[in-house]
């Protein structure tokens, strides 16, 4: 009931445009078809020709890190290898190491929990704010504006802030805990760092859940809303029934981009724990590999590139999930 | 899939084949290619982990002054933990700075590296520190680099509070007594130590002369005296002597905590002695105490100045490497370099004559006198003992007092620093 409810006018609101695009490349489709064959040719040469710069562009700076990043974690790359070049393929070798190690396993839940919890968390208090700030009030621009802070903060000062806010002897979070009687909280050792990072992330990434959904409730018309509030539509049904379906799709960008941005986050959970307890996760786990920071100074940098290629698949993987999804969305 | 898709996966495709044939061409191209012409260097690259001085500061007019005629030095300054991994990029672009002062535990794992050239090469004159200070310097007894000078760690207390809840300081003289010490200042009401527990090799440093004044030994870390140093410092956690955030404080947040004047004692380095004096409230310095009385064996830091491999030009930048290093660190001038910086000279003798001329540093003279270099013992293996060394008492620390969990860590710790 509901998603037949909530797929009726978006088919209408969006078919329209579709079919003339469809009826513009027939048309194009005509025009090239007129144009003789050797002219066809010669036109597909200067398209390639147009296309060189953004595939080289693509080639330097994203295909050859990736390679090397793949090529770095076949063989064994230590601080020698920078002077004598030599670095013997080993194969799958660190690939074993890597997943053995005792702590990958913890290391892969804490990043999902880290991962889960953000965006989840994230994506629920940003569309709560979206749709609050939806229905224009007095002030509701500067609120909004407010809410934008964190994102424009550097986060080297509010990962201090939030270190600082977590003290366990002086921090204002205890006190205010303090307050209500609970024992203080030490947030930011090994046992509760997962859960402190994940605080600090959430408040972090609300902002830009928070733009995303606003701009893509402004795209939804208010004739809906009117229409069904004349047949009686509560408050709730207004939001499972026309805004949540019809956010469907800017929904799925948002979690699409939040999931990348999430797994890939260092900075914040380095400056409030340097990845020690719990706060561990892939990132933090290959950045202190990669540059022998963190507890261990002995760098290791084709172990750091086993774990970046498994953080990469998981991102590529998460990618396609995304195309499939929008294309059955399409599709219906 | 529509044909333009399919044509530009095939693209790509190619794309990556070519980019893989070509990393994997590039990757065993010859390293050294020694060059012919050798003419002097006009612009010194001179590299330091000071960044809390820039160029206006005195420091930075002291090294520029060091240049050779017709010649100027162009310092850089960054991080001990960001220097050698700069360097390490540096070299193999042959682009090193000229000389570095590099953090003594990396010294080893740089010359094993091949990012150093040895002093012999280069011609410096090493003879004149002390064989403790000297220690780092040295690999497979060839000799890397000379230490600029000495720093050391020791106990600062607040001298107002000590007498406010009664403990004559004189009395603290092994681990008994100064956890007596704690308990009597935070039962009247002050905080009592700050130390820096942070992960790393800073973290490791603080640590220990609490682990050698049990009488462990780094190559043995689940060893019982090991533990009991974990159990020391997990215990004033879990009674609140310290701060629980020393897990994540850093020498100069503890010292900072320390400067509110709340805490009685913090173990901090040589190098706040003289400003220490400066503070509002009373500050003195006692050795750090063994387990069982007397000083505890405390660890030397400070850098040394090293001279990194070149290619092109080897001999001009050697050169220019060797005039600026006499010039900074030769016995006579490096009392100068190390009041500038804080530290301790190298050698003996005239660092009786730069103690003698500084009365706060008389405190300091037995503990820099027996003080131990890491990596002696262990070479470029200190780094991965260390590793593990700064998890155990991160796990310590965490534990809070927690005994089972304590030794639990140092267990774990023995076996990573085997690995």
């Amino acid at each position: 009931m509901n998603t037949t409810m909530g797929r009726d006018p978006r088919a209408v609101t969006s078919s329209a445009p579709r079919q003339r695009t469809d009826s513009a490349q027939k048309k194009k489709e005509e025009a090239t078809g007129a144009t003789p064959p050797r002219r066809r040719h010669r036109r597909q040469w200067v398209g390639l020709a147009f296309v060189a710069p953004l595939v080289t562009y693509l080639v330097l700076f994203y295909a050859f890190p990736l390679v090397e990043n793949v090529s770095m974690s076949l063989h064994r790359f230590t601080r020698a290898t920078y002077v004598t070049g030599e670095a013997p393929f080993v194969g799958a070798e660190i690939y074993r190491e890597v997943l053995t190690a005792p702590q990958f396993l913890p290391t892969v839940w804490q990043t999902a929990f880290f991962v889960v919890a953000s965006l989840v968390l994230q994506y629920a208090i940003g569309l709560a704010l979206a749709v609050f700030f939806h229905r224009n009030f007095p002030l509701s621009v500067v609120l909004r504006g407010l809410f934008l802070v964190p994102w424009l903060v550097p986060i080297i000062v509010s990962a201090t802030t939030w270190q600082w806010m977590m003290d366990a002897d002086v921090g204002i979070l205890n006190r205010i805990l303090g307050v209500f009687g609970v024992d203080p909280v030490w947030w930011l050792g090994a046992e509760n760092a997962l859960w402190a990072v994940t605080i600090a992330n959430i408040w972090l990434g609300i902002p830009f859940n928070l733009v995303i959904l606003y701009s893509g409730l402004q795209n939804i018309s208010a004739d809906l809303y009117e229409a069904a509030a004349l047949d009686g539509a509560g408050a709730w049904r207004l939001f499972w029934s026309i805004t949540f379906p019809l956010l469907r799709p800017v929904s799925a960008i948002t979690l699409l981009l939040g999931f990348v941005y999430t797994l890939k986050v260092v900075d914040i959970i380095w400056i409030m724990t340097t990845g020690t307890g719990r706060s561990q996760t892939l990132a933090t786990w290959a950045y202190g590999m990669a540059f022998g920071k963190g507890t261990s100074a002995v760098i290791q940098y084709s172990q750091a590139s086993v774990v970046g290629t498994i953080l990469l698949v998981i991102a590529l993987f998460m990618g396609v999930v995304y195309l499939v999804v929008q294309r059955s969305e399409r599709v219906a | 899939m529509n044909p333009t898709l399919k044509k530009s996966a095939l693209l790509l495709v190619a794309v990556s084949v070519a980019t893989t044939a070509s990393a994997c061409g590039s990757s065993d191209k010859p390293a050294d290619k020694p060059s012919e012409s050798s003419s002097s260097v006009s612009t010194i690259s001179f590299w330091d982990p000071y960044p809390q001085y820039d160029d206006s500061s005195d420091w930075g007019m002291y090294v520029k002054g060091c240049a050779p005629e017709g010649a100027t030095i162009n310092r850089t300054s960054a991080p001990n933990t960001d220097l050698i991994n700069n360097l390490t990029t540096a070299v193999r672009e042959d682009n090193a700075p000229d000389v570095v002062f590099l953090d003594n535990p990396a010294v080893p794992e740089a010359a094993a590296s091949g990012l150093l050239v040895s002093l012999d090469e280069v011609g410096i004159e090493t003879s004149g520190a002390d064989e403790n200070l000297a220690g780092p310097g040295t690999v497979d007894g060839k000799t890397y680099g000379v230490p600029i000078g000495a720093n050391t760690l020791g106990l600062y207390y607040n001298e107002t509070i000590l007498k406010a809840a009664g403990v004559d300081p004189a009395g603290i003289t092994d681990w008994d007594s100064l956890n007596k010490a704690l308990e009597s200042t935070t039962s009247a009401g002050h905080k009592g130590i700050t130390f820096a527990g942070v992960p790393g090799e800073e973290g490791t440093f603080q640590f220990l002369p609490w682990f050698w004044g049990a009488g462990a030994d780094l190559k043995q870390l689940d060893s019982p005296e090991a533990v009991e140093a974990g159990q020391l410092v997990s215990d004033w956690i879990g009674k609140d002597y310290a701060p629980k955030s020393a897990i994540t404080d850093n020498q100069s947040a503890s010292w900072d905590l320390f400067l509110t004047g709340e805490y009685a004692f913090a173990e901090n380095g040589s190098w706040f002695a003289k400003s220490a004096t400066d503070e509002k409230f009373p500050i003195k310095m006692m050795p750090i105490p063994a387990k069982d009385g007397g000083a505890a064996p405390v660890p030397t830091g400070g850098e040394f100045g090293v001279v990194p491999l070149h290619k092109d030009n080897s001999e001009g930048h050697y050169a220019a490497a060797k005039s600026v290093i006499d010039c900074l660190l030769s016995t006579d001038k490096q009392v100068d370099t190390d009041n500038m910086l804080g530290y301790f000279t190298a050698n003996s003798e005239t660092r009786a004559k730069q103690i003698a001329a500084e009365p706060v540093y008389k405190t300091w003279a037995d503990a820099i006198n027996n003080a131990q270099g890491r990596t002696t013992d262990l070479g470029t293996g200190y780094l991965q003992t260390s590793a593990a060394l700064s998890k155990a008492e991160q796990a310590a620390l965490n534990a809070a007092g927690d005994a089972g969990q304590v030794k639990a860590a140092f267990t774990t710790a023995a076996e990573e620093s085997q690995g």
